[in-house]
């Protein structure tokens, strides 16, 4: 809607919340940043996309509010880079034509990041769920080498971000997305929200009430079909996860104890990787020096606080 | 660092623990496993060494077995355990060393229940039989993963 709380495009918002959230936006005027409105029909949350545009979404009553806002600023960071035009000065409120105009901006402006109609409503079921992506057509690089979804490392702690697939697997009209849909119903939709390259897999279940390995099995599915970017399963960890199951990976990692204006200048890079998370191999690799050099230069600093951290990955 | 006594005995033993890692699934079957290792050491040990002049030929009473330990320790480490408890529990012997040879400098993070020192257990467990007693050894408490000392419990059956 418009910075008056007029509004252009509305997806099934209930009309009969439109004035209340017009007074809370007259109320705030210029200083509103992101508000909610908390209705019989549920959660609306407002936030300003830019000087003209209001972003106004309602959400189902049972969703967490921190989901939504939470929801709501991915969809604005999805409209980052995105120039809307002021709303013309003339015009109908919620008419059909004017998602033709929103649509010519979004084919405009169209490139890989996905376009936001300005005002885009949450229906009570969460299923037309904040459509971000008015995009006529699919996602222009389609992933080449997909791999399949259990060649990704998935854990609680690791941070999924977005994949090139990203913007496509949101759009409601997308292949991918029907695809999710059929696979995950709107579960796949509302995990994708959340992933913004912040936040753990284990606080995105969370925060959605949801057990770890039903986000993590969807990720690796989105995974693998580029929506979002993991971390592969590399060569070893795929050893030792045929090898063995409830025991890992049994790896030394060296960690520094000592005083650290004692270690020699040319030690320095290698000593400050001792921090008892690496092995020596890592240490090795991530300063491409050769692993004998790593070695060397542990064993040298092991009288001077350098201790051998085991444990099983 | 404070000095390692016998390096090469920690050497070729942490090489034998990594291996015995890499290949288990469990914190239990490597405890096992490494039991398994001593066992064989075990009789290597019986066969080299001074054991069995220094022991009595018929270790019978716990008190028998407290001795034997004794001079386990005294023939392999040439020193003395902090401790063999024999009268706490009825039915077992318990060692506590604060210098375990076999775990020194180790430092394990997370890994629970794992008994480090376990290949002593069976060494010991292996004399003991050959001396016609019949006993369950396993390690309690190691230093390796974190505790003050390395305790192993002697259940004689």
């Amino acid at each position: 809607m418009t910075k008056v709380g007029r509004p252009f495009v509305s997806f099934a918002f209930p009309d009969e919340l439109f004035p209340r959230v017009k007074d809370s936006i007259n109320l705030y005027k210029s200083d509103l940043r992101l508000m909610t409105i908390d209705t019989d029909r549920g959660l609306v949350v407002l936030s300003p996309v830019d000087n003209n545009w209001i972003l106004t979404v309602l959400y189902v009553p049972e969703l967490q509010l921190g989901l939504a806002i939470a929801k709501t600023k991915n969809v604005l960071r999805l409209l980052e880079g995105i120039e809307l035009p002021p709303p013309p000065e003339e015009f109908e409120e919620s008419v059909e034509s004017n998602l033709q105009v929103l649509e010519s901006i979004a084919i405009n402006a169209a490139s890989v990041e996905s376009t936001e109609p300005t005002d885009a409503p949450l229906t009570p079921t969460v299923e037309v769920a904040t459509p971000p992506v008015k995009e006529p057509e699919t996602t222009p690089e389609p992933a080449a080498d997909l791999l399949p979804p259990d060649s990704f490392n998935v854990q609680p702690g690791t941070i999924p971000e977005r994949g090139p697939q990203y913007a496509s697997a949101l759009s409601l009209d997308s292949e991918l997305y029907k695809e999710m849909k059929n696979l995950y119903r709107n579960f796949g939709f509302d995990v994708l929200m959340l992933v913004d390259g912040d936040i753990s897999v284990e606080k995105i279940a969370d925060s959605m009430f949801q057990p770890n390995n039903r986000v993590i099995d969807l990720l690796k599915w989105g995974a693998s079909k580029g929506i979002i970017s993991v971390p592969q399963i590399t060569a070893e960890e795929q050893a030792a996860a045929d090898t063995k199951t409830s025991l890992g990976r049994y790896v030394k990692c060296p960690r520094f104890e000592g005083d650290t204006s004692k270690v020699e200048k040319d030690d320095q890079d290698i000593i400050r990787l001792c921090d008892g998370s690496r092995t020596t191999e890592q240490i090795a690799e991530s300063l491409k020096v050769p692993l004998p050099k790593v070695v060397q230069t542990v064993a040298k600093y092991r009288k001077h606080g350098l201790k051998l951290i085991g444990k099983t990955l | 660092m404070p000095k390692i006594e016998n390096p090469l005995l920690i050497s070729l033993y942490s090489y034998y623990v990594e291996k015995i890692l890499a290949e288990t699934e469990s914190i239990e079957e490597a405890n096992q496993r490494l039991r398994d290792l001593g066992r064989e050491i075990g009789e290597q040990v019986y066969l080299n060494t001074e054991i069995v002049e220094k022991t009595k030929d018929n270790v019978t009473t716990r008190e028998d077995v407290a001795k034997l330990i004794e001079i386990v320790y005294r023939v392999l480490f040439d020193k003395k355990p902090k401790d063999v408890d024999m009268k706490t529990a009825r039915g077992s012997v318990r060692i506590t060393d604060d210098q375990c040879v076999w775990c020194q400098e180790v430092n394990l993070e997370g890994m629970r229940g794992f008994g480090y020192c376990e290949v002593f257990s069976g060494i010991l467990e292996s004399i003991l039989e050959f001396k016609g007693v019949d006993a369950k050894v396993f390690q309690e408490l190691s230093q390796a993963t974190g505790a003050d000392t390395c305790v192993w419990n002697v259940r004689l059956v």
